[in-house]
């Protein structure tokens, strides 16, 4: 669906995208996973033909550069931010389906998949709309355009969390059947959609596989959270101390954290068990982003200087 | 380049340009004063014959050349910056659609409100003149320059557009570039001859080169055959071009205006998304 050779982009003397070499197949859902400025929107206008590039690019069989309105026919796309239509929705949903050729009444179904109501919220000038449905409408229009590929460039950053677990529940069940290129920052977005991601750093792939690979690679650390009754915290933390030689990092009131590494998550709280521990509830937070960056590029150094 | 998608979007900018609470205000003071000075500003022209109504008629010609351009510059100056400031310019070309669809759908869309305001406003003035005695053929010519005037400003507008970082860039660069024009008109090209002594061929192309000017020259060598309006620069253009190449050359001048800065903007536009 695709496939991109030595794309590479700069901006005045500043290279965005150093020579990508990436191959995105039909079907798959993948997650273009950066900090800010790592290229991911970039990589992203690039595809939509929205910027000059050199290398080689092609989506669904068609040079993005020769034949960039066929590339975009295969392409529905949804931006960071909505952007600030001026009229109802039902103006704008009329205006891209004449645009597209598509049937008005598909597209309300669409959106009526999706939770939104036009017959409802269609005299509502779109500027009164939440986020969470204009990015909604937005990939409505996009699923009833047929289109083989979705591009969505951090859909949820300027959600809310409700409004981005609706989003993402959203995508996951109306999108089954489409190719989704997801470009984001958090890393809670790459696992409830995507199947495999690259990790993009200074316009370079760090990373090409799937989230345990990238778990296994890096071997970055969760915090697992453990909340006991307040009278046994101090015993349970150094229990688990000597036990497991982990060092807890944080305390909340009962519950206190510790840095541990993902697979040896099940065998701490079976051990709890094992012991008669109370635990009253248990959580893990993943690394930041930066965090996992970090430990990546590390271990990419590490392993650089084993292979000198 | 497929019409459908091209007049979708001629229609959709012709939407927005008279939903416009500027465009309705400029069409509107420009009817209303146009009409006024059409009422009011002939009366002595039964009394000085054609040399009084060709006065009488210079002052609706210099409401046009005040006002069109400004009624022309807001709504091109905003049309593509605003867009991208507000994301749909980068919607609309993720679409299925050329850079040049979207481009001659606001140039076209903007130009056709023009022509509707225009046609109204200068219209109902020009009906009023011709009422007064003024005959309709020097009507006509006067409305063809004036629209010609504006096709201009819309493709400098949408040229300002394509480039400017910001909406109020776009605004204020538009304004800027019409005091300036305005400026340099008669009274500037008068001034730069006495204070400077700048050579005569200068100024004679500058009456050209400056399409405030040029659509002044153009109307007034029209208008005023014996040329008491046309001030001295447009009095040696006549004696050295005639009525009709004068104006001729003004038109085309004007023309060249109107496709020049557009065709720039549309290079700049697909590079400034």
């Amino acid at each position: 669906m695709i496939r991109a050779r030595g794309l590479a982009k700069q901006y005045g003397v500043a290279a965005v995208l150093r020579g990508l070499d990436m191959d995105v197949r039909s079907g798959e859902r993948v997650a273009v996973l950066g900090l800010n400025g790592a290229g991911k929107t970039t990589l992203i206008r690039c595809l939509l033909g929205l910027t000059d590039f050199t290398g080689n690019l092609a989506v669904a069989g068609y040079d993005v550069r020769k034949s960039g309105l066929a590339a975009r026919r295969a392409i529905g796309y949804v931006p960071q931010r909505p952007p600030h239509f001026d009229g109802t929705l039902r103006d704008i949903v009329a205006f891209f389906c004449r645009l597209r050729g598509l049937d008005a009444d598909g597209v309300r179904a669409q959106l009526e998949e999706l939770g939104l109501s036009v017959k409802e919220h269609g005299d509502k000038h779109v500027r009164t709309l939440s986020g969470g449905m204009l990015q909604k409408t937005l990939l409505g229009l996009a699923l009833a355009a047929h289109v083989d590929l979705l591009l969505l460039d951090e859909p949820t950053a300027n959600l809310d969390a409700p409004a981005r677990r609706e989003f993402l529940r959203a995508l996951r069940s109306t999108a089954a059947d489409r190719t989704v290129l997801l470009a984001t920052h958090r890393l809670a977005d790459v696992e409830a959609v995507a199947d495999r991601l690259l990790v993009l750093h200074e316009g370079s792939i760090a990373f090409a596989g799937r989230m345990r690979e990238l778990w296994d690679a890096v071997g970055a650390d969760i915090t697992l959270w453990i909340q006991v009754p307040q009278d046994r915290r101090d015993d349970v933390e150094r229990h688990v101390a000597t036990r497991h030689a982990i060092t807890t990092v944080l305390r909340n009131g009962s519950a206190f954290g510790v840095k541990i590494e993902r697979s040896r998550r099940a065998d701490l709280l079976g051990d709890l068990r094992r012991e008669g521990v109370m635990v009253e509830d248990f959580w893990t937070e993943a690394p930041s982003l930066h965090d996992l960056m970090e430990q990546l590029l590390a271990a990419r150094r590490a392993a650089a200087e084993n292979a000198e | 380049m497929t019409g459908a998608r091209a007049a979708l979007f001629v229609r959709r900018e012709l939407a927005a340009a008279l939903h416009a609470r500027w465009f309705i205000v400029y069409a509107a003071l420009f009817l209303i004063a146009g009409v006024l000075l059409a009422a009011f500003g002939m009366g002595n022209t039964m009394i000085y014959g054609y040399r009084g109504f060709a006065k009488a008629f210079a002052g609706l010609v210099h409401l046009a050349l005040f006002l069109v351009p400004l009624m022309a510059l807001f709504p091109s100056a905003a049309s593509v910056a605003d867009e991208r400031e507000s994301g749909v310019l980068e919607y609309l070309l993720a679409q299925p659609v050329s850079f040049g669809e979207v481009y001659a759908g606001k140039w076209g869309g903007i130009n056709v409100a023009m022509l509707l305001a225009l046609t109204i406003g200068f219209g109902a003035a020009g009906a009023v003149a011709v009422m007064r005695g003024v005959p309709p053929a020097f009507v006509l010519a006067a409305y063809g320059f004036v629209l010609l005037l504006a096709t201009a400003f819309v493709a400098v507008g949408l040229l300002l557009s394509s480039v400017a970082a910001s909406r109020a860039r776009a605004l204020t660069f538009g304004v800027v570039l019409w005091f300036l024009l305005i400026a340099l008109g008669t009274l500037g090209v008068m001034v730069a001859s006495i204070r400077w002594g700048i050579p005569e061929r200068v100024l004679l192309v500058w009456s050209f080169v400056n399409p405030i000017e040029a659509f002044r020259v153009g109307v007034m060598s029209v208008l005023d055959p014996d040329l008491s309006l046309l001030g001295p620069i447009g009095i040696r253009l006549v004696g050295r071009l005639g009525s009709t190449g004068t104006a001729a050359l003004a038109a085309l001048s004007l023309a060249v205006w109107s496709v020049i800065p557009g065709l720039i903007g549309l290079r700049l536009f697909r590079s400034h998304v």
